[in-house]
């Protein structure tokens, strides 16, 4: 069987671009800027190349393919970490609105309920992390971190 | 300073102890969560520390301290996530111990090498205080240049079977580490547009997004990060596994005593921290180790060599500050204004107007290691049955209040949202065998290289035989090379054996 390494480009493929960009942005500044990052750099150019033609060589002689499939295996995991990183996205987006406490039990019911959590568990955890971080970060720590309707109502 | 006053301050500092005791449990809290640095808790308890007489409020710093360092490895051994940067080197032999069924005894381990790791270099401190304080002096940053090399070298003796991928899991994680104004002209490098990115990329967020959500995506493929054998064993958890961590501790004393002097001696250079201390203990260990190729593996050496060293860098930081005057880290800067507020005058003069605070402050670090040993290493048994908890439960929990310790440390949305981003990045290299920890050393150590090697060149005008230009940095080298060429030369000894066999 073809070992799938269509994945294995993902972090190469990041990297060079980032380094694209680093060089574009770093290109019209003194040496002592740029000294450093040209360097590591050119150096992490120059290992992508190398794995390239290793990636090149498996493909070549058959033994590789561009699959992609390590990075969603097992599939029956893929909907609950797709839904995970979702919900996350969506309590940063809302944080403002909805402030840390209410944001958090909120986020964390619908995180516990894609990963297959029922029952009075599904509603005890977010209540209780969600106090706990109230407690933490905004009680005791007194950090900045956005209030909403919850931590209005208590102060 | 006799052996009359000495005893006088201990039997003052363990009057302190109903000031030590709450500093020591709000340290652990805030060292589990990774986010909450102690200088930034210290900061927002500044008003009490403010309020305080002198010796009460450094008590209560100093322990809060020392515990953060003690805490970060919990997380760090139980679910892979490091409390602090410090504590980062400690997930490469604590979680797979963790994994095997073993969290107790590597509890044990990190408790027992930072308590007796901080307290013999506290106790070293106190006896060779002068002449310590005279080593930041000598260590500029052409040496420091060579200190950074050490600790990067760690991301080629983490690369394993696939050397390629740890480089460029090294070097990408270094280029990041550029991202930022420069350090002489403070112009703007790859930011992006983001101003939140203009004094670089921030620790926390990528600790954070590399370590905890990265590994919360994959460790919900399982229903519990520990196989079924390792659950059997952690179900079964009796006193008798802390005390074979005690026993593990009690044959591995000597690795203890040596990596906490490596951290001490790199804590009392200003600007390197907890981070560099224990990436270079555990290089070190690795290297001098009769079986390097067991590290990564779950063996004590590798949670002991991190937590001595960086429970070493506590007394060591605080050297130069009362010494010199020279803060040697954030949280040392913040005890410095308490310490200035209340009227006292850093630098050598101290220890003759003000003995009772300058040698005080180490006495008190060294009866807060010892209350903690005795809070802490009960708790063992029972922090370690988190790995008992479903990954339905324990994977989302760690997402989204990580996520939200992403903010703790600048007080940025913009964090959070990075530290996802990190996390991304985290999963996809954890997939694909990219090292994350060879990514993490890079964004870690990344800007400290640049910043000594910069300052040297700029000291010479650009003329790199600098680098060679000072007799301990030409020792540091000639053992950097030792480090280097001592594997090769083992392994290729190792195959001739082999062959003659």
């Amino acid at each position: 069987m073809k070992k799938p390494q269509g994945a294995d480009l993902v972090i190469p493929a990041l990297a060079l671009g980032f380094a694209v960009y680093f060089f574009v942005s770093i290109a019209d500044l003194a040496w002592e800027a740029k000294a450093n990052g040209m360097v590591i750099g050119a150096i992490l150019v120059g290992l992508i190349a190398i794995q390239l033609v290793r990636i090149g060589i498996g493909l070549a002689k058959g033994q590789a393919s561009l699959g992609f499939s390590p990075l969603w295996e097992p599939r029956e995991a893929l909907g609950k970490r797709v839904g995970m990183v979702a919900v996350t996205i969506a309590f940063i987006a809302t944080l403002n609105w909805l402030g840390l406490t209410l944001g958090l039990a909120l986020a964390l019911f619908a995180a516990l309920w894609i990963m297959g959590a029922r029952g009075k568990t599904l509603a005890i955890v977010p209540l209780a992390v969600a106090l706990a971080a109230y407690l933490l970060f905004v009680a005791l720590l007194q950090s900045d971190i956005p209030h909403g309707p919850i931590e209005r109502l208590l102060s | 300073m006799t052996w009359e006053f000495l005893l006088g301050q201990f039997a003052a500092q363990f009057g302190l102890w109903w000031i030590i005791l709450p500093a020591i449990l709000l340290g652990i809290v805030v060292g589990i969560l990774p986010g909450f640095s102690p200088q930034n808790t210290l900061i927002m308890l500044l008003p009490l520390t403010l309020a305080v007489p002198v010796e009460q409020a450094m008590a209560f710093m100093i322990s809060l301290y020392c515990a953060n360092h003690l805490a970060g490895g919990i997380p760090a051994i139980l679910v892979k996530i490091p409390g602090s940067g410090g504590a980062a080197a400690t997930t490469l032999d604590g979680y797979p111990m963790t994994q095997k069924g073993q969290a107790q005894q590597a509890l044990v381990l990190c408790f027992t090498a930072s308590v007796f790791g901080g307290l013999i270099t506290t106790f070293a401190t106190i006896a060779l205080l002068p002449w310590l304080s005279q080593i930041g002096l000598y260590l500029r940053s052409v040496e420091m240049v060579v200190v950074m090399l050490f600790g990067l070298t760690l991301i080629a003796v983490i690369a394993g079977k696939d050397p390629v991928k740890a480089l460029i899991a090294g070097f990408f994680g270094l280029l990041i580490g550029v991202i930022g104004t420069d350090h002489i002209y403070n112009t703007p490098r790859a930011t992006f547009g983001f101003l939140e990115l203009y004094d670089g990329v921030p620790l926390v967020p990528a600790l954070i997004g590399l370590f905890a959500i990265s590994e919360a995506l994959v460790m919900i493929e399982e229903k519990m990060i520990v196989d079924q054998a390792g659950r059997e064993r952690a179900m079964r958890a009796r006193w008798a596994d802390t005390l074979e961590g005690l026993r593990l501790s009690l044959q591995k004393w000597w690795h203890i005593v040596w990596t906490s002097f490596v951290g001490l001696f790199i804590g009392i250079t200003p600007g390197a921290g907890a981070s560099i201390a224990a990436f270079v203990a555990y290089q070190q260990s690795r290297l001098w180790s009769k079986h390097p190729e067991r590290y990564g593996t779950g063996i004590p050496e590798g949670v002991i060599a991190p937590e001595a060293a960086n429970n070493g860098v506590t007394s060591g930081t605080l050297v130069p500050t009362l010494a010199l005057g020279v803060p040697g880290g954030s949280t040392a800067a913040v005890m410095m204004i308490v310490l200035q507020y209340h009227g006292m005058v850093m630098g050598p003069r101290l220890f003759a107007t003000n003995p009772e605070v300058a040698y005080g402050v180490f006495v008190s670090m060294a009866v807060a290691y010892i209350f903690m040993l005795f809070t802490i290493l009960p708790l063992a048994r029972y922090m370690s049955r988190v790995v008992l908890i479903e990954t339905t439960y324990l994977a989302p929990v760690i997402v989204l209040v990580t996520i939200v310790a992403a903010f703790g440390e600048r007080q940025y949305l913009f964090d959070m949202g990075l530290a996802l981003v990190f996390g991304v990045i985290g999963y996809i290299a954890h997939k694909t065998n990219y090292h994350v920890t060879a990514i993490l050393i890079g964004i870690l150590l990344g800007p400290l290289f640049e910043q000594y090697l910069v300052r040297a060149l700029r000291i010479s005008q650009g003329d790199l035989t600098v680098l060679f230009s000072s007799t301990l940095g030409n020792i540091l080298w000639g053992l950097l090379v030792l480090s280097l060429v001592l594997p090769l030369w083992r392994n290729y000894r190792q195959r001739r054996n082999q062959a003659v066999e």
